[in-house]
């Protein structure tokens, strides 16, 4: 099930609140995770086995690591275990075409693809369940003994599908003991419609612009430039907007997730839009392949290693694709190049770092949206004019002046600029009051019109949730 | 403690919302037909075993839950609005308006599509014509997008190369070229169809070339019903209503018309359906809509010349501007009869036969048989 669905939205969304609602507090997991897994058997009814069995082996491993924590051997034996069946599921939905493919290319074998579809969300259950028996491994938290606890940690409904992913460590007390408010509720309800909006109005709005780009005939070097700005502003409210609405959902239901991204179009180096973009994905990586692996404390040799590693792994997590290995490439040289030769200059360069940051990242977008390695080449080279195709195209023109106010807009949604604004108002405390109702409304206007989006049925596939 | 109030407040307005719609979601009655968009509503998808386990009940459901969401209409026209209005985006789901008119972008030659309406045309002059003495002519009715988007942004379709793919893919028909004669006051506002009271011009010149003399007198007579045409529907916004006029004398109304369904059955009709013109698509009052094959047989007639007139749904509002010049128009619709079944309905021996379709179909000429 999708968040922006009038099924969700009108259907299942009011039946859980009610009856998490109506339900004593020593039965409210009980109601969570019931709830999370109708809302997974409602996308993908097949797959709820699949999840359930990496959960029960995630419980017993927990378990058994804590239990022989005294006997290192036996304790990473376990973790070891753990990690093997965790990831092989992940290996085998995600990976094995893509390794039978390049085997059947490489070899010239020809062997069947399985055509198998990949469980929705199993990139971000697997890893929450495999950091949780890591924690337990390194003594960073108790295993947990409730098996309804656990399975509400990694089913909870708002950041199944898409993350952000949740540290065991971090919603452990909250899992027995979270407090509910009107605020909480108020802030959650804001933040979900906002995130909605994101993703309704802004990200399907450039989705279809990308959409239209693709159908066009009459493409230009400008129109490859707009497309490439379009599909990085469709990302990241796409994945924005569901971080928003995991985030509000878990404040009505008394959680508190973690933040996934913090204005990363206001980066000033590549290095810190990776602290701002996906933070759960990028601080997951870190803590659990690039430390384990010596981090930065090593040779400058063993650290390019372990730099080109983890982007290697991040590029693969989103997708079994060459495109998003040469992705990671790209930002792991990037990200070297950073660390070792021009991070002190760019610091000096006040507005050439942004520009210099979502240059770069532009292009990233351009890799990560080409359907072969042939196409990345093509769409850079015509993006520098070096192919036939024109500078300017009427397709171009038609379709700038036709988005150009939703691409403004996107724009200044994507940097702090409103939230500056409306600090700066409401510092006056008689100010705080109207912006507050005003904002209200504001809201409410907006739930209306992605009902409208909705209703009429336009555009509207997620992107993140088949990472 | 203001603060707290109106945090409760908003809470409670923003769950009452989220409430109240779920609760008038889950069971408002279902609507059958939507008369702004003529077309059936996604009715409560049944549950089955196989249905859930396939996820096929989960994608009915959603579609289901937006065809009936309540009030949809003014949510489809708050979606119009806001687009159009608000992020000033030039057309709504490819619909775009232009003095007045709604029209539709399509700016994308499909040679494929070109090719598959080539070959059907080409299977019949092959199979009943080539033999014949019939002389075989063949016309493109440009949408009304040629006139609206002319010296505007709007991406619309290279007409002349449309048409000289046409002509190259047909050339064993002769081209007749009715382009110039168009302008955007002879369509609908609301619809994508030509205005039969402006296309008398047309209808001559197809006349002429064919070598057949149409003059004659008409009555013109105006529909008392407002005509909220195709595209009204898929463009939410307030719009001003056509009128329907069409064209009439003695001489169509003593024409005997018989109907064909796709089954073989036959009735009787007028040239002017005024029933349909009630229903929900009053276009369909020129010769009764979508028709498979319809025989004119025009009683006054001083000449024994037959047309056969291969046509979409443009032809029914021209046809009867050709009638006085034929002693029978046939019209078939190929869309709605194999081409193979012809023979047993259709005389082509020593007759005119004029193909005649908008570009829109020849376009995405899938549903040509």
């Amino acid at each position: 099930m999708l968040f922006s669905s009038l099924s969700f939205l009108y259907y299942y969304f009011p039946c859980v609140v009610i009856l998490y609602t109506l339900t004593p507090k020593a039965f409210k997991n009980a109601v969570l995770l019931l709830s999370s897994l109708a809302f997974y058997a409602w996308g993908e009814p097949q797959y709820v086995l699949i999840m359930l069995v990496s959960i029960l082996f995630g419980y017993i491993f927990g378990i058994l690591i804590q239990h022989f924590n005294e006997k290192k051997r036996l304790s990473k034996l376990f973790l070891c275990l753990s990690a093997i069946t965790s990831l092989s599921a992940l290996v085998y939905f995600k990976y094995a075409d893509f390794f039978i493919e390049n085997f059947s290319r490489a070899t010239g074998i020809s062997l069947n693809a399985l055509n198998l579809v990949l469980p929705i969300g199993i990139s971000f259950y697997t890893f929450q369940i495999l950091s949780y028996t890591v924690d337990i491994y390194r003594g960073r938290c108790e295993a947990q003994k409730n098996p309804i606890n656990l399975a509400v940690y990694i089913t909870f409904f708002p950041q199944l599908i898409a993350g952000p992913i949740v540290r065991y460590s971090d919603i452990e007390s909250q899992l027995t003991q979270r407090t509910h408010s009107i605020e909480k509720s108020n802030t959650g309800i804001k933040r979900f419609i906002a995130g909605l909006s994101k993703k309704v109005i802004f990200a399907n709005t450039f989705g279809e612009l990308c959409n239209l780009f693709n159908l066009s005939d009459d493409k230009s070097i400008l129109f490859y430039w707009l497309f490439a700005f379009s599909y990085m502003l469709q990302i990241y409210f796409d994945f924005s907007g569901y971080s928003d609405m995991a985030i509000g959902l878990g404040n009505i239901f008394g959680f508190k997730l973690p933040e996934n991204f913090h204005y990363p179009f206001c980066a000033k180096s590549i290095t810190d839009f990776w602290r701002r973009w996906h933070i759960s994905l990028g601080t997951w990586f870190r803590d659990y392949v690039y430390i384990p692996m010596g981090g930065s404390r090593c040779k400058s040799s063993k650290m390019f290693i372990n730099i080109f590693t983890v982007w290697i792994l991040t590029g693969l997590w989103h997708g079994a694709e060459w495109n998003f290995i040469v992705w990671g490439i790209y930002f792991a040289v990037l990200l070297c190049l950073e660390k070792f030769l021009f991070k002190k200059y760019i610091e000096k360069l006040k507005v050439l770092r942004h520009i210099y940051v979502i240059f770069f990242v532009t292009l990233s977008f351009v890799i990560f949206s080409a359907p072969s390695i042939r196409e990345i080449f093509y769409h850079i080279k015509t993006m520098f004019g070096i192919t036939e195709l024109p500078f300017i195209s009427p397709g171009f023109i038609y379709y700038l002046k036709s988005f150009g106010i939703t691409l403004l807009l996107g724009g200044i949604c994507s940097t702090p600029l409103l939230k500056i604004i409306k600090r700066k108002i409401t510092s006056d405390s008689k100010e705080k009051i109207y912006v507050t109702v005003l904002e209200n409304i504001i809201i409410l206007m907006l739930l209306f019109i992605c009902t409208a989006y909705l209703v009429d049925g336009s555009f509207n596939p997620f992107l993140y949730f088949r990472f | 403690m203001k603060t707290k109030l109106l945090n409760t407040v908003s809470c409670i307005i923003f769950a009452a919302v989220f409430l109240i719609t779920g609760i008038i979601c889950m069971f408002k009655p279902d609507t059958e037909f939507s008369e702004s968009e003529r077309r059936m509503l996604e009715k409560q998808p049944q549950v089955t075993f196989e249905s859930i386990v396939s996820g096929e009940y989960m994608n009915n459901f959603e579609s289901y839950c937006a065809d009936q969401f309540p009030k949809r209409d003014i949510f489809r026209s708050l979606k119009a609005f806001f687009t159009t209005k608000i992020l000033n985006q030039k057309d709504y789901n490819g619909l775009f308006m232009s003095e007045g008119h709604i029209s539709k972008l399509d700016s994308k030659i499909n040679p494929e599509m070109i090719n598959h309406a080539a070959g059907k045309f080409k299977y019949i002059y092959e199979k009943y014509l080539e033999d014949t003495q019939s002389k075989v002519y063949f016309t493109v009715i440009p949408d009304k997008n040629y006139t609206l988007t002319a010296e505007k942004d709007y991406p619309s379709l290279d007409y002349n190369v449309f048409i000289e793919k046409c002509i190259e893919k047909i050339p064993f028909m002769q081209y007749i070229n009715i382009c110039d004669l168009l302008s955007a006051d002879d369509y609908y506002k609301t619809d994508s169809h030509w205005r039969q009271e402006n296309i008398r011009d047309i209808a001559q010149r197809i006349a002429n070339t064919m070598e057949t003399d149409i003059s004659a007198d008409y009555t013109q007579k105006t529909l008392d019903i407002p005509f909220y045409g195709v595209y009204a529907g898929q463009y939410p916004m307030k719009v001003k209503p056509d009128t329907i006029k069409y064209l009439t004398n003695n001489t169509l109304k003593k024409c005997k018309v018989t109907y064909y369904d796709n089954m073989g059955y036959s009735y009787k009709g007028n040239i002017y359906d005024l029933k349909k013109a009630n229903e929900n698509d009053p276009y369909e009052l020129f010769l009764s809509g979508s028709q498979a094959l319809i025989e004119i047989e025009n009683m006054t007639a001083k000449t024994n010349k037959e047309l056969v007139l291969f046509r979409d749904s443009y032809g029914s509002s021209l046809a009867p501007l050709l009638v006085s010049g034929y002693k029978k128009i046939t019209l078939v619709d190929i869309r709605y009869i194999k081409s193979f079944a012809l023979e047993s309905y259709v005389n082509f021996d020593n007759c005119d036969v004029l193909f005649m379709y908008s570009t829109s179909l020849l376009n995405n000429s899938k549903s040509l048989n």
